[in-house]
């Protein structure tokens, strides 16, 4: 009886973070968080990017994108509005170029590029290489609404090529599906979080297990409030692509 | 020849009434092309004194360095060592000074725009404490009044921030409110920072909606940058207009002095940067500009007040020539008679023909003498009044608030020469034909 109170007594007493798990289990986690969304062959989907800032019009883009993971190989095509359509990303290794019809011109972009100045970047719609481009270090277990979650720090690896060098992600410790993120500036500001309400799974025959995506993805600027981007993945098809899909000639002749 | 012109003007008098409306005509012609000549070279002192405050000097040693070859960041390296190559060789220097250079959100409590960032060590620019005014608190907040509040000299602060009038009615801020400013670093990370506004000062035409000045040491944290990095060194000439040649001039020097400099590129700095990512290499190079390289995205300003200046002087003076012949044309055949006794009498056809085309010159000189005399009296008097310009397009455009028209004795000179020559050119033909009248049949032609 005694041993039980004890133990009850020191529960209450620790904090949540004396709960911490090693190191191993970090980096177990985020690997797996890469690894469920990773699929070894091609992926299309159709998103939807709302973009709402103060004192601004509401702006919605719909978008096809495409990747071959295997080449780091990503393209974003617009559809709509009718004003945007036939613009386009492509990511070719480690160069990004930006495609305008109206001007018939390719321009080379960063990677860090904010997508038609929304508040989305590159990496919301690529693959996930958070293993491959930060270290990860236990921050606490807490409790996300219902969900019980890991809160991990990520910093950027020396030399890699990102747009906020340390994020905070709180990943479902059941499913292990990510339920939010925070960016941060080089000077330690929030820039913003990001919310992940609803991941879905799909078989992938590639991969020969699922690959898992998030349904939707709400950004909220952390520095300009008020501002948010909203996005919507539809339609997730992980079919073989046409060999000739990431070319800058394919993405032109979409825009004619 | 003296006799020659004795006529010329003693007819111009006897044909009171014809002299007087074409010359009337030639000196309102003149008059305008005074006004048209001033407002250019209004517009262009205005321009140069604006990128020459704003974001130039009149000579920029700049640079970009590419650890990637992808990147392109618009930084000098090693900027004491350039700056005292510039000192040591740059004729004609007035001063110099070395600014940090950046783009960003600038983003108040309630809004936000992009500008240009210029990061100024204050104390190492005199020239720029006696160009910027300070704008009335009026000018920026509803009903401010014409309370003058900030120092410019606040800029020594490591978290300040000058905004100009526009920019900060925009973001509805006032001196002591705090903005944040983020940035992409040269390392492709977002950073941030707080800045407090210590001054507002009064716009300076179009390009101060996107400039905003920092302190040096502001934007170097920013950028996460050493303290021997720096954005551009500015050169200040005793005359801009030798820009050019002295530009030349350091592209050799810093060539011998092994350093790379890039092939000139007569465009601002921010224009390059798709240009320079798309390049293959690595390292730094230097890139040398002029004032007018870094407004080239204005120049059309001028470029448009001087094409229609000229369409219009074109059409004028069509006209004015037109009438100028039709009226040498009644003068030859009214003269008849006169010019078949004088050439009967021995006078060559060559004075025959200088006889008329010195009263056409005569007319000439005296007519834009006084219309330019009258146009750069007219200048000068609006240029002293200060008058406002009530549209806020057209001062955008002309980067002013008030008209500012600039005349010199040089565009008179060219204004009576231009006018004379045409004058003169409009009176050819009737010379000419006056000249090869047969004595005797001009004796003949009165009956």
């Amino acid at each position: 009886m005694k041993y039980i109170v004890a133990s009850l007594l020191t529960a209450l007493v620790l904090p949540r973070a004396a709960w911490a798990i090693d190191q191993t289990k970090v980096d177990a986690v985020v690997a797996e968080l890469d690894e469920r969304q990773r699929n070894s062959g091609d992926y299309k989907a159709l998103a939807y990017i709302e973009q709402k800032e103060r004192g601004k019009n509401d702006l919605v883009y719909q978008t096809v994108f495409y990747r071959r993971d295997d080449d780091d190989k990503l393209m974003i095509l617009f559809l709509k509005p009718k004003s945007e359509a036939g613009k386009g990303y492509l990511r070719l290794d480690k160069n990004m170029f930006m495609y305008d019809p109206t001007v018939g011109k390719w321009e080379r972009r960063t990677e860090r590029e904010r997508i038609m100045g929304t508040d989305s970047r590159r990496q919301d719609f690529d693959e996930s290489r958070l293993a491959e481009e930060f270290d990860a270090k236990f921050v606490a277990e807490e409790k996300l609404g219902k969900f019980d979650v890991y809160h991990l720090e990520l910093k950027a690896k020396k030399g890699v090529d990102v747009a906020y060098p340390v994020l905070h992600v709180w990943v479902d410790q059941n499913t292990g599906n990510m339920l939010k993120q925070q960016d941060f500036a080089l000077s330690g500001r929030l820039m913003r979080t990001t919310y992940y309400p609803k991941w879905k799974k799909i078989f992938s025959e590639s991969k020969g297990d699922e690959v898992y995506f998030p349904e939707q993805i709400r950004i909220f600027d952390e520095v300009e409030k008020g501002n948010k981007t909203t996005i919507v993945i539809t339609e997730v098809d992980l079919k073989p692509l046409s060999t000739n899909i990431f070319t800058k000639a394919w993405l032109e002749s979409k825009s004619r | 020849m003296g006799s020659l012109f004795s006529i010329a003007v003693r007819n111009l008098v006897r044909a009171r009434l014809r002299t007087t409306f074409l010359g009337l005509a030639l000196a309102l012609v003149t008059t305008l092309l005074m006004l048209l000549l001033a407002l250019s070279q209004g517009v262009t002192d205005t321009m140069i004194r604006s990128a020459t405050t704003l974001s130039s000097g009149h000579v920029n040693v700049a640079g970009w360095f590419k650890s990637k070859s992808s990147d392109a960041s618009p930084l000098v390296l090693d900027a004491p060592k350039v700056r005292k190559i510039v000192e040591e060789n740059t004729p004609g220097l007035d001063f110099v000074v070395d600014r940090g250079r950046g783009w960003g959100r600038v983003i108040s409590d309630t809004t936000s725009l992009n500008s240009g960032l210029t990061g100024v060590d204050i104390a190492d620019e005199p020239r720029l404490v006696e160009t910027l005014q300070l704008a009335p608190k009026g000018d920026y907040v509803e009903g401010g009044g014409d309370a003058i509040e900030g120092d410019i000299a606040g800029l020594a602060r490591p978290d300040s921030a000058l905004v100009f009038a526009a920019q900060a009615k925009r973001l509805e801020v006032a001196v002591g409110d705090v903005v944040t400013v983020t940035v992409e670093t040269m390392s492709g990370a977002r950073n941030t920072a707080e800045f407090t506004i210590v001054a507002v000062a009064k716009d300076i035409g179009m390009m101060s909606n996107w400039s905003v000045f920092v302190s040096k040491a502001g934007i170097q944290k920013l950028y996460a940058l050493d303290d021997d990095v720096t954005g551009a060194i500015q050169i200040h000439l005793d005359d801009h207009t030798r820009a050019n040649e002295v530009m030349g001039h350091l592209q050799n020097v810093f060539a011998e002095q092994g350093y790379e400099v890039m092939e000139h590129d007569p465009q601002a700095f921010f224009m390059k940067f798709e240009t320079v990512a798309g390049e293959d290499w690595t390292g730094q190079k230097l890139d040398l500009t002029t004032w007018s390289d870094e407004i080239s995205f204005m120049t059309w300003v001028l470029s448009a007040i001087n094409s229609v200046s000229f369409l219009l002087m074109l059409i004028l003076s069509t006209i004015i020539a037109v009438g100028i012949t039709n009226s040498m044309m009644m003068n030859v055949r009214e003269r008849t008679t006169e010019i078949g006794t004088l050439r009967a009498i021995g006078m060559s056809r060559s004075k025959v023909m200088l006889m008329f085309l010195f009263e056409a010159i005569v007319l000439g000189v005296v007519s834009t003498l006084i219309g330019g005399l009258l146009g750069m009296g007219i200048a000068a008097a609006l240029d002293a009044a200060d008058v406002s310009i009530p549209a806020e397009a057209v001062r955008a455009i002309l980067m002013t608030d008030t008209l500012h028209l600039v005349v010199t004795p040089n565009q008179l000179l060219a204004a009576v020469i231009a006018f004379s020559t045409i004058a003169a050119g409009a009176a050819f033909l009737p010379a000419f034909r006056a000249a090869r009248l047969q004595p005797v049949k001009a004796i003949q032609h009165a009956s």
